[in-house]
């Protein structure tokens, strides 16, 4: 049919503009390298600006990253800094340093940004190859080379440095200048990334329902495993023939979970397996959340948490005489940026106890008159924090069809963050986090720190986690004033973690592409964080990764994970399947 | 209008299917006609129906026109068995030719084939778009709308709209139409310039800030919205956020001399003339034939050199 007017030549327009754009941007940097040379880098004695410097006002440069403020990890890989200027055809960049640090002295090669390599496996009709935003396309970069970047590290602990980039024209004269303050933090964030690495091709099946991803591409997600000191991640896990969705690792590092999807839309798998350098996921290390065989029906496991002693498991269990699509609102759309809208409207927590395979609702968040979900433990287990609201039918009758993110065709739901006790599984009774609560806004995803001081969680106008609005709070564990976190970007901010030693906070966010991106943010001791901090290089610039989980384990704790539960016939019988929650 | 086939304008046999008050029933050019057959079908399928059957003959010799030359397969197709599938698919391939003109009357002539078809509203799409890209905005109009009144989801359906409606300087409408556009999708630069353009149109800056002063757009901010939107701040007195809107406006966009100019009115206005004049000496150094940047720089230095 006709529909695909993007083939014709009206709405061709923006795709042409932005491609003459990023072409003239790849030859401009080519030809600027060439006039430039390679100018290296210097530490320089000498005063830290130029000397042809005019007494002109300088033109304000548009200094995009990092942000004023920012505290780098110790020993993350070099940063690209990022600007834009109207004025400047050739660029310095000054370092000087609160203490003994001797000046940095560099000249920038006037380097564009680029889109990152891209994995071909991955490029699809129902998505569109990464693009430069306008301001990414008008930007200019450069990166310290590793031996100066340890230099500035080393230099800027506790004390900012200051970086200034002034811009010249006209054989050298100083036309623009901006400067910031970053400090490169004394924590370690001292822990590997355990993230999820997807393709984002929603796919329409013959009968027009939309997969967030084709079965056929289920073999294209990866686990992998982030040390922040090296340049590139290693994939521990790939090829894995069936669908698996949310992980969680005990607060000791010793041991790991993951929802996996079983036969016939049966979500009620779950693996636990021991944390070693070679994990091997078998059989005999499955949960069957659906032991009666009911398929389709029931007590789906989602966004399960293992505890912090890695005895038992929480998850969030839909009633038993509840199918599926009664207990979950699901919407995916053919735009990839966003594709999917994910998220419970039943549903009850339920703690899993591994010695003696019994499975228990937790009173206190147990009530069907309510969805209790996203649980998390408190780090002595002694406390269950989890969202809440009243449950209602995911689809009521009459309710329009949602066509993209936010449509206001979503049922509408707003979670408020609750506090029960554990009690040893006894429960009791689940009070409202102050801050977190009865706001108007979706209040979820709450993650505690490892200290118990703090709660992250996310806020948004519907539904849960990866929506485009949701953003970054942090409150006293114990309910208080709710501050709005400095490291939120301008899309989408979720999926975070806290590092085990409660100083960095990991996230996901589509700042700089649809594509989404990890980021890390620091957090002292009174819950002030920074702005966020781009972990590079996580994956292909067509990839998006999400569900980023600090590991308690040193950086090379894991070296591979090997699937063999399609051993297992009922397991084998499902595959394969969608995936979930691949925004 | 010349381009297309006088058989196609002449006079539908409408006498036999009178809709009551329908003032295109008696005539018009062969879109009102199809957009009449769309309404009749949307309210009376039934009727719609039978009607349809009796339009057949009425069809026009289109085939036998010289800009309306499609392949043989599809000629075949249409001589052998017509139906209204078959002259949706012959539009699509005439659009696809860039023949539009001709794509319109297929489409048209689809409809008016079968007023029930399931695709009702993608064929009166696709007509309002054929229409558009023969610049007859006001023709597009109408089948654009009963799209959208039938349910069409595209969100190249409010784009095309709204751009209909702009070239009829129904402003308001276009309003609502880009809106619709951007509540798919936010980012959507062709809205978001149009509508800021429109609302700056009408004075309403608060509503210019509130289109564009959002984080998520921060990224592909335009030279346009960056100046409608420091329009918007110096309109409100908000004349430090102007200069910062605009600033940052003319690193993404260095060779706009429109931001330069702007800004320049914006630091004059704030007393910072000598940045005004940095900016003006950029403006005038990459247009030298800019004179507006020129007379600005030369009152600018004037000024300064007068200590004002």
């Amino acid at each position: 049919m006709f529909p695909d007017f993007r083939a014709l030549p009206w709405l061709k327009i923006k795709p042409l503009a932005l491609f003459t754009l990023c072409a003239a941007a790849v030859l401009s940097a080519g030809l600027m390298a060439t006039q430039t040379g390679a100018p290296g880098l210097h530490r320089l004695l000498a005063p830290v600006y130029a000397a042809q410097d005019a007494p002109r006002t300088l033109s304000p440069i548009s200094f995009d990253y990092p942000e004023d403020g920012s505290i780098f990890p110790p020993g993350i890989t070099p940063p690209m800094f990022i600007w834009r200027d109207a004025a400047g055809t050739s660029w310095s960049i000054d370092i000087t340093f609160a203490d003994k640090g001797a000046p940095i002295h560099a000249v920038a090669k006037g380097e564009r940004m680029h889109i990152g390599a891209i994995d071909p496996d991955t490029v699809a009709d129902s998505n569109s190859p990464p693009k430069l935003t306008l301001q990414q396309a008008a930007s200019w970069t450069w990166t310290p080379d590793a031996r100066t970047w340890a230099a500035i590290q080393a230099d800027s602990v506790d004390q900012p440095a200051t970086v200034v980039i002034t811009g010249y024209r006209d054989g050298g004269v100083a036309f623009s200048r901006s400067q910031i303050r970053m400090t490169t933090s004394r924590d370690p964030v001292s822990a590997p990334i355990f993230y999820r690495d997807v393709p984002l091709m929603p796919s329409a099946g013959v009968n027009g329902v939309v997969s967030p991803l084709a079965p056929t591409a289920i073999h294209l997600i990866h686990w992998r495993l982030r040390d922040i000191t090296k340049p590139e991640s290693h994939t521990v896990l790939k090829d894995m023939p069936t669908c698996a969705n949310c992980h969680s690792f005990s607060a000791d590092g010793k041991t790991f979970g993951m929802d996996i999807d079983g036969p016939a839309n049966d979500k009620g798998l779950y693996a636990l397996v021991p944390v070693q350098k070679h994990m091997t996921i078998q059989g005999k290390d499955m949960v069957h959340w659906n032991p009666a065989g009911d398929i389709g029906k029931t007590r789906v496991g989602f966004m399960s948490q293992v505890s912090p002693d890695g005895r038992y498991v929480l998850s969030t269990f839909a009633g038993p005489s509840l199918k599926l699509l009664e207990s979950y609102y699901v919407t995916n759309f053919m735009d990839y940026r966003f594709l999917q809208v994910f998220f419970p409207t039943r549903g009850v927590l339920a703690w899993y106890d591994r010695s003696t395979g019994v499975r228990t609702p937790l009173p206190g968040a147990d009530d069907p008159k309510y969805v209790q979900t996203d649980g998390v433990w408190s780090p002595d287990g002694k406390y269950i924090v989890f969202a809440r609201a009243e449950a209602r039918d995911p689809r009521p009758p009459g309710q329009g069809k949602a066509t993209h993110a936010l449509d206001a065709n979503e049922t509408q739901i707003q979670y408020d963050l609750y506090r029960v006790p554990f009690n040893e599984g006894k429960g009791g009774v689940a009070e409202p986090i102050a801050g977190a609560s009865h706001n108007g806004m979706s209040n979820n995803f709450p993650k505690i720190s490892p200290d118990g001081r703090w709660l992250v969680f996310v806020q948004c106008k519907n539904g849960q986690l990866m929506r485009p609005d949701s953003q970054l709070y942090i409150v006293p564990a114990e309910g208080g004033t709710p501050r709005r976190m400095r490291a939120n970007t301008r899309l989408m901010n979720s999926w975070h973690s806290w590092s085990p030693n409660g100083r960095w906070l990991v996230f996901s966010s589509k700042a700089r592409s649809p594509y989404t991106q990890m980021y890390l943010t620091h957090i002292d001791a009174d819950g002030n964080d920074s702005p966020a901090i781009l972990i590079d290089n996580a994956t292909a610039a067509n990839r998006a990764v999400n569900i980023p989980e600090f590991v308690n384990i040193p950086a090379d704790g894991i070296d591979d994970i090997q699937v063999h539960v399609a051993d297992e016939p009922a397991v084998a019988a499902a595959l394969p399947k969608a995936a979930n929650g691949t925004n | 209008m010349s381009r297309r086939s006088p058989l196609l304008y002449r006079k539908p046999p409408m006498g036999r299917i009178r809709t009551g008050g329908d003032k295109t029933g008696g005539g018009g050019t062969y879109r009102e006609w199809a957009m009449m057959v769309i309404r009749f079908s949307h309210g009376f399928s039934r009727s719609a129906l039978v009607l349809g059957g009796l339009l057949l003959a009425g069809l026009p010799l289109m085939l036998g026109h010289a800009q309306c030359k499609p392949p043989d397969e599809m000629k075949a197709r249409i001589q052998g068995k017509p139906n209204a599938a078959a002259y949706t698919d012959l539009g699509v391939w005439f659009a696809n030719q860039k023949n539009y003109a001709c794509a319109t009357d297929a489409f048209a002539t689809s409809l008016q084939m079968d007023p029930t078809q399931k695709d009702l509203a993608h064929v009166a799409f696709m007509l309002g778009v054929s229409l558009y890209f023969q610049n007859d905005a006001k023709e597009a109009i109408p089948a654009l709308q009963e799209a959208e009144q039938l349910g069409y989801k595209d969100n190249q359906l409010h784009v095309i709209l709204a751009s209909a409606l702009e070239g009829e300087h129904s402003t308001k409408e276009a309003e609502a139409e880009w809106r619709a556009a951007l509540d798919v999708d936010p980012e959507l630069s062709t809205a978001l310039d149009a509508l800021s353009a429109d609302l700056l149109l009408d004075k309403d800056f608060h509503g210019i800030i509130a289109s564009l002063e959002v984080p998520r757009l921060l990224g592909q901010r335009t030279a346009r919205q960056s100046m409608n939107l420091g329009a918007a701040y110096a309109s409100t007195g908000q004349l430090d956020k102007a200069a910062a809107v605009l600033r940052d406006g003319l690193n993404t966009s260095p060779d706009s001399a429109a931001i330069a100019n702007q800004l320049a009115t914006v630091l004059v206005e704030l007393n910072r003339t000598d940045e005004a004049v940095t900016a003006l000496e950029l403006a005038v150094a990459q247009h030298p034939e800019d004179a507006e940047a020129k007379a600005k720089l030369a009152k600018a230095r004037e000024a300064l050199a007068s200590g004002k």
